[in-house]
């Protein structure tokens, strides 16, 4: 070995920058993916916002002309009058729905958004599926109905974000794989010191001769262009890798898939397998 | 339909608020009558017994798209006019919607009021004129026929 060729520690090194570069480009890939159905999702309420908010400052204006024509005269405010806060009040009530309807969304984008910390922390994994979930419903809404089935969990070590991207990357595929209406149902379940996570829908399947492909770096059955084949990889990559679980699939063509993720619920009592 | 008869809109979005939004707005601002819809289902039923100068819809909405909706609407009512109100930035939508449906206008969300108001009040005096045109087609019509009739028995009465 010649002194100019890179040590194993240096391609050690550099092997994992790769590899949380291309964790960064994929989150990147599945931002861009949801943000079409969050757009739309956000659309409407601040439609509705923007328009209840000008409605309600002519109105304030015809209220307050109604109630100094009423004091002037010294007679009772007229019918027109409350007719108006009436208005008012439901409108209060619409932007309320509206602005939760935001604030939802926004939340489970916060997750995707925050550097990815390499440390190992200890939280509650329902709140990380609940942020997936709200995330992809944009995809979701109204289509494809969204079962949730969630044990007692104890808190779980593991990368939130990274487990994140994975939710959220098995949820748009079960999304993708459903044509017209359907089902999603996520549940989780307490097994001797691993926590399962089972995401499956009611989609089209995945046909025998792909199943034994689908992990693999670069495989994808959509159409070119759309998707880089890279999502389950770096899946199996996550889970298994960066978190010593399992994940695995059934699958029956024309019925549905189903997704299990397996990981341990501690990881330096995990025994290295 | 009467000219004289208050102006008809229907509102059809699978979103609750929008509709509420909207019928607040022109409750506020005009005197139309304004039926609102989540189910596109239900509004191409009230379309079959009701005459309408406008219908506003969205694009994207479960079961039905508003394009599918639009197309409905324009067997059941061809008069009246149609106009697409959507928050899905698809161009290649409205363009296919423009042709496919004789779409009217196309407004993106979110909307802006005095702007729809303008769009409605359009659709209003397009779809009015175009019923009106036609009544007055079929008297012409009917007035064609009659004085043919006329002319026949004059003929026969004079042979």
């Amino acid at each position: 070995m010649t002194a100019a060729e890179p040590s194993a520690a240096e391609l050690r090194r550099e092997l994992e920058t790769s590899r949380r570069q291309l964790l960064e480009n994929y989150k990147m890939a599945s931002l861009g993916r949801l943000l079409a159905g969050i757009v739309h999702e956000i659309n409407s309420p601040i439609g509705s916002i923007l328009s209840n908010n000008q409605v309600s400052v002519r109105s304030l204006e015809l209220l307050q002309d109604a109630l100094r024509e009423a004091q002037a005269s010294g007679s009772a405010p007229s019918d027109k009058a409350l007719d108006i806060v009436e208005t008012l009040s439901g409108l209060a009530s619409v932007d309320k729905i509206a602005c939760a309807r935001i604030a939802s969304v926004i939340r489970g984008l916060k997750t995707f958004s925050r550097v990815d910390d390499s440390e190992l922390r200890k939280v509650d994994i329902h709140e990380v599926l609940s942020d997936a979930l709200r995330l992809t419903g944009c995809e979701f809404r109204r289509r494809i109905a969204v079962e949730v089935d969630f044990a007692e969990l104890p808190e779980v070590e593991c990368h939130p974000q990274l487990m994140n991207q994975v939710f959220v990357n098995l949820l748009i595929n079960a999304a993708q794989a459903i044509c017209g209406e359907g089902k999603v149902a996520v549940s989780t379940r307490l097994e001797d010191g691993w926590a399962h996570i089972a995401i499956s829908d009611t989609g089209c399947g995945i046909k025998p001769e792909d199943q034994a492909k689908i992990f693999t770096q670069g495989f994808s059955t959509k159409p070119l262009g759309i998707g880089t084949g890279l999502g389950l990889s770096i899946c199996k990559q996550i889970v298994e890798e960066s978190h010593r679980g399992r994940l695995e699939f059934d699958s029956e063509p024309e019925v549905g898939t189903t997704f299990h993720i397996r990981i341990p619920v501690l990881q330096e009592k995990n025994r290295a397998e | 339909m009467e000219s004289n008869a208050k102006p008809s809109v229907v509102i059809v979005d699978d979103e609750e608020m929008v509709i509420t939004s909207l019928r607040a707005f022109l409750r506020l601002e005009t005197d139309f009558q304004v039926e609102g819809f989540t189910d596109a289902e239900k509004a191409v039923e009230f379309l079959h017994g009701h005459p309408v100068d406008v219908v506003v819809s969205d694009y994207l909405m479960p079961k039905m798209n508003g394009i599918q909706f639009l197309a409905k609407a324009k067997e059941s009512q061809p008069e009246a006019s149609r106009v697409l109100l959507t928050g899905h930035a698809d161009k290649q939508s409205a363009i296919q919607a423009i042709n496919e449906v004789q779409l009217f206008q196309y407004l993106e969300k979110p909307w802006e009021n005095s702007q729809l108001l303008l769009v409605i009040q359009s659709g209003i005096e397009r779809a009015r004129l175009i019923r009106d045109l036609r009544d007055k087609v079929s008297e012409l019509d009917a007035a064609h026929s009659s004085i043919k009739q006329v002319n026949k028995r004059l003929l026969q009465a004079f042979l």
